[in-house]
């Protein structure tokens, strides 16, 4: 038997280290693409990836490599970079032997290289650390170096010096990823058990799988068996991307690819899942990883009516790779048809709606979203809420629950005071500061997931000038006093509007919403009362006077059809309004409340 | 024989006023003798041999043109059947009417006068880089009442930016005390690529504007006029025929740069630009109508007369019930249209908030 030479790594790092360049580096230096065909981040496939210079979804690349006058090859599996996505990482980690780990060498260590550092190690992953930019003028690598080994326990002797824009130090990590990162454990001869690391939809062929074959070998044409659902298929295609597709004929324990199998159903696969052979079983499947729990819920609703089915197909194919998405049918007395969509956090959120609306062209309406808590009833029941309509009535209520989470802040010391203060203003407990360095501060705050989801990455950014990074831990339920807040239009209840909050911000929140909404709905041919309620208590009221003029005056030269396209294009306006009652909602104004009432 | 009407565009100015966005260049005598050349070529060339009711000489500011070009472009129309003409207007502004102008309007047909007078208030004025006063305008009605015209409208522009009501009712003193025929008046747009736009002003609160919308409507209904049109009263019988040919979705000629006109089923718009007319490059685009297409012209144009739209001829012209072709039960439920005298009509109320009702009708 010939002996494989592969090596399965991911690349970690905190946003905006260089991952993706290094990576475009690395695919020009071991010749996968050439420099012609090279785009910038050629692993970031979707647009909106590149716009954002993010990475979502991972992609994977195989690449030849000569070390030594033996070839070898390196599986690249991209990975995500941020806090929302940690379950991506975490599944391109469980088909990788190591990871290579980047900082950047002006920025120093952050709180994703943190978060992603420790992930990787949970997957008993061989480590490589990098200090990537060190071109830049304001590098510092002794400085860098130093927190490499001081925090997180490196040897001088290990790290690299990369740049990913010149591509100096890219042999030299090469090399260590062939030297320093075990390869696969090779079992050619046993059952098949390949592991479903990710998975897209093809309009031509159907569900694409990303696999890595642990034990045993795939060959095209054979019956394969989904060990989760029992759903048998057969094997119409394989192959790798280097970057572009290869078919191949087989996939060998300790390599990845792809597999096509003209799979037609989507819930016929679960990455995570382990593909075996159809009559010659493996006897457990692999350990998958478990999904993550949505954090934060929203209301999806198609803006015209009859884009529900249209909505829930999309939702469907975006689950396909996403097992983070969870959905169910709902109906809004204000909104309609929809579906109460569970996400990682708000990027996450935004990210799938931003997909929706392009990739699908659906025109959806997005509520704000809220956290999951928990209500402890008089009678004793435990009642799971997801969307504040489902709140009880204050009476029934004992006790109220919401999960907080265990924040790693990094900063500049100089930042602590204004950082402490963002946190104060979330109801946060302070917890510990560490320090890194002289200069730089990990902040350990216990916050409410809830004030995070809405805007506090944003204000975090702003009050250190982007210097600060956030990540953080789920630590569990703690008892809080919350009330639902409704809001009325002309007396009627909106319930897509309902919102569940701090009793202490709820007067506050309440004004600064009818506010808001006053300057986003526009007037209408009668006034429009907005209140604010909590029960039947009023807590704030604002009023829209009726719409007093629209109209053409003047007909210039019997300029006609000038008059009926100014009016078609005010028909336009109005299809992304939603009927409430008699009133005429734009679809902004249900994300409008998003903000919040600070100033800063 | 068919009848049809002319709407025939003169694209030049002495001056340009601040709020203008309609085709006009500044008077150039060159550019005018090739302009009357090619408007001569369109009007032969298309023009079918209809009997026409009604001319219209808009701009632009047709009387800005000298006595010479004025003549000509007048026995131009001279190629129109004229048999049955009932109403023959020329736009003029104030400063250019003179006895040998009326006198040559009249000799060629001409029985209505529309002046743009805009205001007396000389910060209004002012706005709008124009100017006149009362005594010179009151001088100018009466030599054409002199000579003959007993029919003449005078626009007005109100809820210029800082306007006062104080403002609007002292124009309106004055219109009155002129006693026309016919009175148009607009509230102010400040459009896209004016001047006033330029100048960064902002519109008086739609509160106040509808104000001085119910106060025209009001005292000059209280003076004798009747308020047949969105923007329009007349003395009864002294009603625009022309523009009632719009309102009535009915088909006209546009001739000239930047005119539009709807004939034989086609709605057509000319170029705007002066440029591209004199090379001959005339027709900006063209609309085929359908049938739905021509209910719903029918409905927004007509909803525009306070009257509002016959039933009966509705079902006569299309063969379909006005309440079978478009949804009104809702905005009869409102209250926002109402049923009087055989006529669908837009609540007198809502009148200055009519798109808002046309919009959730077409």
């Amino acid at each position: 038997m010939q002996e494989k030479k592969i090596r399965n790594f991911s690349i970690i790092a905190h946003i905006d280290h260089g991952k993706s360049t290094l990576a475009d580096r690395i695919l020009e230096y071991t010749g996968a693409v050439s420099k012609r065909e090279l785009k910038d981040q050629m692993l970031d496939s979707m647009d909106i990836e590149r716009e954002r210079g993010i990475t979502i979804k991972l992609n994977t690349v195989k690449l030849k490599y000569n070390y030594h006058n033996e070839d070898y090859i390196l599986n690249l599996i991209d990975t995500p970079g941020h806090v929302d996505f940690s379950y991506e990482v975490s599944r391109s980690l469980a088909a990788c032997e190591g990871a290579v780990l980047v900082v950047d060498a002006a920025q120093g260590i952050e709180a994703q290289t943190l978060a992603n550092l420790y992930l990787a190690l949970e997957n008993d992953l061989k480590i490589i650390p990098v200090i990537n930019k060190i071109d830049l003028p304001n590098a510092d690598i002794p400085k860098v170096k130093k927190e490499l080994e001081d925090v997180l326990g490196f040897k001088e002797e290990e790290i690299i010096l990369c740049s990913g824009k010149t591509g100096e130090g890219v042999k030299d990590l090469l090399d260590a990823i062939v030297e320093r990162i075990p390869e696969p454990i090779v079992n050619e001869e046993g059952r098949v058990k390949a592991l479903i690391y990710d998975s897209y939809f093809d309009s031509y062929k159907g569900v694409v799988l990303l696999i890595k074959v642990v034990d045993g070998i795939i060959r095209v044409k054979d019956k394969i068996k989904m060990m989760a659902t029992n759903k048998t298929f057969e094997v119409t295609e394989l192959g790798v991307k280097t970057p572009k597709e290869e078919l191949v004929d087989s996939l060998s324990s300790g390599e990845v690819g792809f597999l096509v199998a003209a799979i037609k159903d989507i819930s016929s696969v679960h990455v995570g899942d382990t593909i075996t052979l159809s009559g010659k079983e493996a006897d457990a499947p692999l350990d998958g990883y478990k999904p993550m729990k949505p954090m934060v819920y929203s209301g999806i609703y198609p803006i015209e009516s009859n884009k529900y089915e249209a909505l829930k197909d999309a939702l469907n194919k975006l689950k396909l790779n996403d097992a983070s998405l969870v959905f169910e049918p709902v109906t809004s007395e204000a909104l309609g048809f929809g579906f109460h969509t569970g996400f990682l956090g708000l990027l996450h959120s935004e990210i799938i709606t931003t997909r929706l609306e392009r990739e699908f062209n659906l025109d959806i309406v997005v509520t704000s979203p809220t956290v999951v808590y928990i209500a402890y009833l008089t009678s004793g029941e435990e009642v799971v809420i997801d969307n504040p309509n489902k709140m009880p009535t204050r009476e029934k209520i004992s006790k109220i629950t919401e999960p907080y989470i265990y924040t790693n802040i990094i900063a500049p010391s100089s930042y602590v005071g204004s950082i402490m203060e963002l946190c104060q203003n979330k109801r946060g407990i302070y917890k510990a500061i560490d320090y890194i360095n002289d200069t730089r501060v990990n902040i350990h705050y216990e916050i409410p997931l809830a004030e995070v989801v809405y805007d506090f990455y944003d204000k975090l950014k702003s009050r250190t000038n982007g210097y600060a990074s956030f990540d953080y831990d789920l630590i569990g339920y703690k008892g809080s006093d919350l009330v639902k807040m409704d809001i009325l239009l002309n007396g009627e209840r909106v319930d897509a509007l309902s919102m569940i909050i701090h009793k202490d911000f709820a007067y506050a929140k309440g004004r600064w919403t009818c506010e808001k909404l006053r300057s986003v709905i526009p007037r209408q041919m009668f006034q429009v009362s907005i209140q604010a309620s909590i029960g039947s208590k009023i807590i704030a009221r604002e009023n829209i006077s009726a719409m007093r003029k629209n109209v053409l005056a003047k007909c210039y030269g019997g300029d006609v059809s000038r008059k009926r396209k100014l009016l078609e294009a005010q028909k336009e306006g109005k299809k992304r309004m939603k009927m409430v009652g008699r009133v005429e909602v734009p679809a902004e104004a249900f994300l409008s409340i998003l903000g919040s009432d600070e100033n800063d | 024989m068919n009848t049809s009407s002319v709407y025939i565009h003169i694209p030049f100015c002495k001056s340009i006023c601040s709020y203008c966005d309609f085709c006009k260049v500044l008077y150039n005598s060159e550019w005018v003798q090739v302009y009357l050349k090619k408007l001569y070529s369109e009007i032969k060339e298309n023009y079918m041999g209809e009997n026409i009711r009604t001319i219209y000489i808009g701009g632009g500011t047709p009387s800005a043109l000298s006595l010479r070009e004025i003549e000509y472009l007048l026995r131009m129309t001279d190629l129109f059947h004229k048999d049955y003409l009932e109403e023959f207007t020329f736009e003029c502004n104030i400063e250019d009417i003179t006895e040998e102008l009326l006198l040559l309007l009249k000799r060629y047909g001409v029985n209505r006068l529309s002046i743009g007078i805009e205001s007396f208030d000389l910060d209004n004025l002012k706005l709008m880089n124009r100017s006149l006063n009362y005594e010179d305008v009151k001088a100018k009605i009466n030599l054409a009442r002199r000579l003959g015209f007993n029919n003449i409208n005078l626009d007005l522009i109100y809820a210029l930016p800082h306007e006062k009501m104080k403002t609007l009712k002292n124009d309106l003193k004055c219109l009155l005390s002129l006693k026309v025929e016919h009175i148009s008046t607009y509230s102010l747009m400040i459009e896209d690529n004016t001047y006033l736009s330029y100048q960064k002003v902002h519109s008086i609160p739609e509160e106040l504007d509808e104000e001085m919308y119910f106060y025209i409507s009001h005292i000059l209904e209280k003076y004798g006029y009747v308020h047949y049109e969105v923007s329009n009263f007349a003395i009864p019988g002294f009603e625009s025929k022309h523009n009632l040919v719009y309102w009535h979705n009915e088909e006209y000629y546009g001739f000239g740069c930047g005119a539009s006109g709807y004939i034989g089923g086609v709605r057509y718009d000319n170029t705007r630009s002066l440029s591209n007319y004199l090379k001959g490059d005339i027709r900006l685009n063209t609309e085929l109508i359908t049938k739905e297409d021509i209910m719903e012209y029918e409905v927004i144009l007509g909803l525009r007369l306070l009257k509002g739209i016959n039933i009966r001829k509705f079902y006569e012209k299309f063969g379909v019930n006005i309440q079978d072709a478009f949804n009104i039960k809702p905005l009869l439920k409102t209250k926002e249209l109402i049923y009087e005298e055989g006529h669908l009509k837009i609540n007198p109320d809502y009148i200055y908030v009519m798109n808002e009702i046309l919009r959730k009708l077409v």
